[in-house]
């Protein structure tokens, strides 16, 4: 017999856009729960917020292109949320970080403007919002550069991050510096837990200190810690006298963590819950309501009911969607009708990578307001959404941001209604 | 002009290439080896990795089952480490001819193929995912062998005897000196320069590309003709015993376990073009069904790769107006001094993997009666370099291995477990700037997340080494990702997709590779033209096993 649990909303998935859509119907009144199989795309992705970044062409001004992209494409989930509101929920982002858990850590820039941003191979990339640990690598204002990375860092290569940088016009050049970290393999996550020590810090800047005289800016990847990253950059710039800055490389994400920690402690503050390890595996529906979801939390199936859903539940990567092998797609968590599904004959893939792929705009079906079509009270966010290709046009996270912002506004506006009428 | 000369060139670097420069060198000749691409690069890379017990053949060709069965023997022996003796079942399904079965067990007790049918329940016990239906088993010595690992160990064991192996040369002409094949020229695709190789006698192993290099040396009728075939990889040992149906062989009767996967094969589609590397969604399709015949559910494990080879199936066009149509799995070794008149030359072609070192004994003897040298062939005796041992490759080897290293070693390439200190020596040896020979010697980035961690670390690591330049490593990332894209996309679906959009994150969302600063090309599905394939090729398979 499971146990059954009431919520006003429940927020299926807990990356970025359940997260925010979880946090914002809670700060709404709501009571909520998000409930997730595990970890979402905070752990993958770099952790800046990337409204918008090409289109094809670099865009460097989000805000603007956001709006013409609305119009031009209409399928787009910029289309209906709009640039203004993109603004408001970065706005929101800005607030909730600098109030949240890691000491004067802080997101800065605006949809005005991109930053250009270094990659761990060296690419430029464009993002609108980031943490300030990421604002020193603004291509814009880079000097001499210092790329520096660990023996025991696979997952960061200094001297082709540097080579490409060079090939960009950014004087840079990329040294290995000899700290162990006591094992040959170790990823950012395992060397951001010592950055989180200031005794660890000062030898490691000591070590960097002679290495590091002919340069203005030093680049490290994103492992400055993940409790104190602020205190730990701050003591870097302060003991080396230079400006330092973090660069994302390989999951899993350190900034994409600290993220997720500001965005569950924001749940929890404004009275949300969270359950992890509770996959959704079944659901009871009245015509165009979804009246309750199943997880399968180990010794504890749950039923969770809920006048109204969130489905952030991700696109093929998570799992949600899926493609079988007779060559159907189906959205596994409602069993919803997906859209932008290739025709029985037409190409689902491209067989040149870099083109577009046909399959790559899949997403669960959904009116102007994010609900899905043929229910009352589910809305859609996040990778679930149709039509956009996050990674190649470097808006995934500001899509996240933007359509769990709205999830939520679309909903409260429903529960409010509800619960006048019920008075 | 560079000249190198030589008593024997052979003109292809598959198994039959590398079998004859190993059994030619072993008898003191002077070797040259060219391929257009790397070694194992067309036909014999592009297998399921089946070392044929010779069951497959016991109704419909007798000579070829008796030549696997001792191959088979042989090869256990002599390419040990290259060989994990899995054994074979064939199996009676509900979709088989009963009747079948008597017949094959009297051609086996005939061919010498050894065969013991044993009780349904006992290969239902071994091998509990496949058909529960069937109503008869036989156990053959069929295995699994690493071709790569193969051909490595030939032209290693070959260039320790001072042959001279040259990949990426392709031939261009072929000289002649009246009725004599003097040599070759061939162009280095990677260089730009060209090279004239003189041969006492020129051996073209070069498989289904036979008849071109033929029509080079103005010689007529030699006439392979490609049959393609495709094979799926699934990313389990969905059985760990090579299963085939006990039926008349035809098209996806067949699972090979090796390393971490299960290939299922094959089909067979003749094409005229031996590098046409098409693959149909009806014969993925036809593919996955003949698998759920043989194990229920294997659409639902995951696909992790498509692949096309070409049989070189040889048809003498000289002999074909007065004799049978028929085209023969056998290998053709045809002594041109004999059939043309013209000397110095000798051709091998059609056969199959499981028979190349026999193919190239007798190439070789050919050879050596041409040259008047008396040596006779000792690769029935002597092992591969590797193979010293005379043990079989084990699955977990290599995990094995790992194990003892956990902390004081670098693992670039978690899922083939593929070490820092292996790949940069590696890098250093080959001195490639290409991280696809690389994949190809250590099966970097073959496994399941088919490269998405590793081709990052490996190209820094090239970079760091100086193996590569900026441009170059970047370049090469972005060739890796349409290199694996081409054998993914025709069966990606389930969990394969899943960890592709994954992928697509880490080279996108993270590392945005497709805005890269150096003036590295974005591949356009086709291969680049540098490894000289002819423009129109369709593209589609690398081989996975």
């Amino acid at each position: 017999m499971n146990r059954r649990k009431r919520y006003d909303a429940v927020v299926i998935g807990a990356g970025t856009a359940g997260l925010v859509a979880g946090t914002r119907l809670a700060q709404s009144g709501a009571s909520v729960c998000v409930v997730a199989k595990g970890v979402g795309s905070t752990h993958l992705a770099p952790g800046t917020i990337d409204a918008l970044g090409y289109m094809p062409e670099r865009v460097q001004e989000p805000a603007t292109a956001i709006a013409r992209l609305a119009e031009a494409d209409p399928g787009h989930p910029y289309a209906s949320i709009g640039a203004e509101l993109v603004s408001e929920a970065a706005e929101w982002l800005i607030t909730t970080v600098a109030s949240g858990p890691a000491p004067g850590y802080r997101y800065v820039g605006n949809l005005e403007r991109n930053f250009l941003l270094p990659t761990a191979v060296g690419a430029l990339k464009p993002s609108a919002v980031i943490p300030e640990t990421f604002a020193a690598g603004d291509s814009s204002q880079l000097g001499r550069l210092v790329v520096v990375g660990l023996p025991a860092l696979r997952d960061f290569h200094p001297e082709l991050c540097a080579a490409n940088l060079q090939a960009a016009g950014v004087d840079a050049r990329g040294i290995t510096i000899d700290v162990s970290v006591d094992r040959a393999d170790s990823s950012t996550l395992g060397i951001s837990r010592l950055f989180d020590d200031p005794t660890w810090r000062t030898s490691f800047a000591a070590r960097l200190t002679p290495l590091v005289r002919a340069a203005d800016h030093v680049a490290l990847p994103a492992m400055l810690g993940l409790k104190d990253p602020h205190g730990a950059l701050h003591d870097l710039e302060n003991k080396l006298g230079r400006r330092v800055f973090e660069i994302s490389t390989l999951p899993p994400s350190v900034p994409g963590m600290r993220l997720y920690e500001i965005l569950s402690h924001a749940l929890r503050a404004a009275g949300g819950s969270l359950a992890f390890g509770a996959g959704v595996v079944a659901h009871e529906r009245d015509g165009e309501r979804i009246l309750s979801v199943d997880t399968e939390s180990a010794g504890s199936p749950t039923t969770y009911e809920a006048d109204a859903f969130v489905l952030a539940s991700g696109g093929f990567h998570s799992g949600a969607i899926t493609l079988d092998s007779h060559w159907l797609a189906h959205e596994l968590v409602l069993d919803l009708p997906l859209q932008g599904v290739p025709g029985k004959d037409e190409p689902r893939f491209s067989a040149a990578y870099f083109d577009e792929q046909p399959m790559a705009r899949v997403g669960v079906a959904v009116d102007a307001e994010q609900r899905a079509l043929g229910t009352s009270n589910v809305v859609v966010a996040g990778a679930s959404l149709p039509g956009a290709v996050p990674w190649r046009e470097a808006s995934g996270e500001g899509i996240a941001l933007s359509s769990g912002y709205r999830a939520a506004q679309v909903l409260a506006g429903q529960l409010s209604k509800r619960t006048e009428a019920l008075r | 002009m560079v000249t190198l000369t030589t008593d024997v060139l052979v003109i292809g670097g598959g198994a039959t290439g590398a079998g004859v420069a190993w059994d030619a060198s072993l008898r003191g000749l002077d070797v040259v080896l060219v391929d257009r691409l790397d070694l194992a690069e067309g036909t014999s890379g592009r297998f399921h990795g089946l070392l044929h017990s010779g069951g497959r053949y016991v109704v419909k060709d007798p000579l070829a089952a008796r030549e696997c069965i001792g191959e088979n023997r042989i090869l256990r022996r002599v390419a040990a480490d290259s060989i994990e003796d899995t054994g074979g079942f064939f199996v009676t399904t509900p979709f088989d001819d009963p009747a079948y079965a008597d017949r094959f067990a009297a051609g086996c007790k005939e061919t010498g193929v050894d065969c013991q049918e044993i009780p349904v329940a006992v290969a239902l016990r071994e091998e509990p995912r496949i058909n529960a239906g069937i109503t008869r088993a036989f156990r053959v010595p069929d295995a699994n062998i690493d071709v790569w690992k193969t051909v490595g160990s030939l032209a290693r064991g070959a260039q320790q005897r001072g042959a001279r192996i040259l990949t990426y040369h392709e031939v261009t002409a072929v000289h002649r000196d009246g009725d004599a094949v003097t040599g070759v020229r061939v162009h280095d695709v990677r260089g730009g320069e060209d090279l004239d190789i003189q041969a006492r006698v020129t051996v073209n192993a070069s498989g289904a590309w036979a008849g071109r290099i033929a029509d080079l040396a103005g010689i007529e009728g030699v006439r392979v003709l490609p049959g393609r075939g495709i094979m799926i990889a699934m990313n389990h040992r969905l059985v760990n015993t090579v299963v085939n149906r006990c039926q008349m062989p035809t098209d996806g009767d067949i699972i090979v376990p090796i390393r971490t996967v299960s290939v299922v094969g094959t089909t067979d589609k003749h094409t005229d073009d031996p590098d046409d590397h098409t693959v149909l969604q009806s014969e993925v399709d036809a593919m996955l069904d003949e698998g759920e015949k043989l194990v229920p559910g294997f659409r639902q494990a995951r696909a992790l790769r498509v692949w096309t080879g070409v049989r070189p199936l040889f048809e003498d066009a000289k002999e074909s107006e007065t004799e049978t149509r028929d085209v023969t799995r056998a290998h053709a070794l045809l002594d041109h001094q004999q059939r043309d008149g013209v000397s110095g030359f000798v051709t091998i072609t059609g056969g199959k993997l499981t028979t190349f070192r026999l193919m190239a004994e007798q190439t070789v003897d050919a050879v050596c009666k041409a040259l008047g040298v008396e040596q006779s062939c000792k690769t029935a005796i002597e092992p591969l370099p590797g193979s010293e041992s005379g043990q079989n490759y084990k699955l977990g080897e290599r995990l094995g291995r790992k194990e003892q290293h956990l902390r004081d070693e670098q693992v670039i390439c978690e899922c083939e477990l593929v070490a820092r200190a292996k790949l940069e020596q590696t890098i250093r040896s080959t001195r490639s700037t290409n991280l696809d020979d690389i994949r190809r010697q250590l099966r970097l980035g073959m496994g399941p997340c088919q490269g998405g961690f590793c081709i990052y670390r490996a190209a820094g690591i090239m970079h760091e080494l100086d193996g590569l330049s900026a441009e170059q490593a970047d370049s090469s990332i972005l060739a890796f990702l349409q290199e694996r894209w081409k054998g993914v996309w025709p069966v990606l679906y389930g969990d394969q997709l899943r960890q592709m959009r994954f992928d697509e994150w880490i080279f996108h969302g993270v590392l945005d590779v497709d805005h890269l600063p150096t003036s590295a090309n974005i591949p356009n599905g086709e291969l680049p033209d540098s490894v000289g394939r002819p423009d129109g090729a369709i593209p589609a398979a690398g081989s996975a096993t």
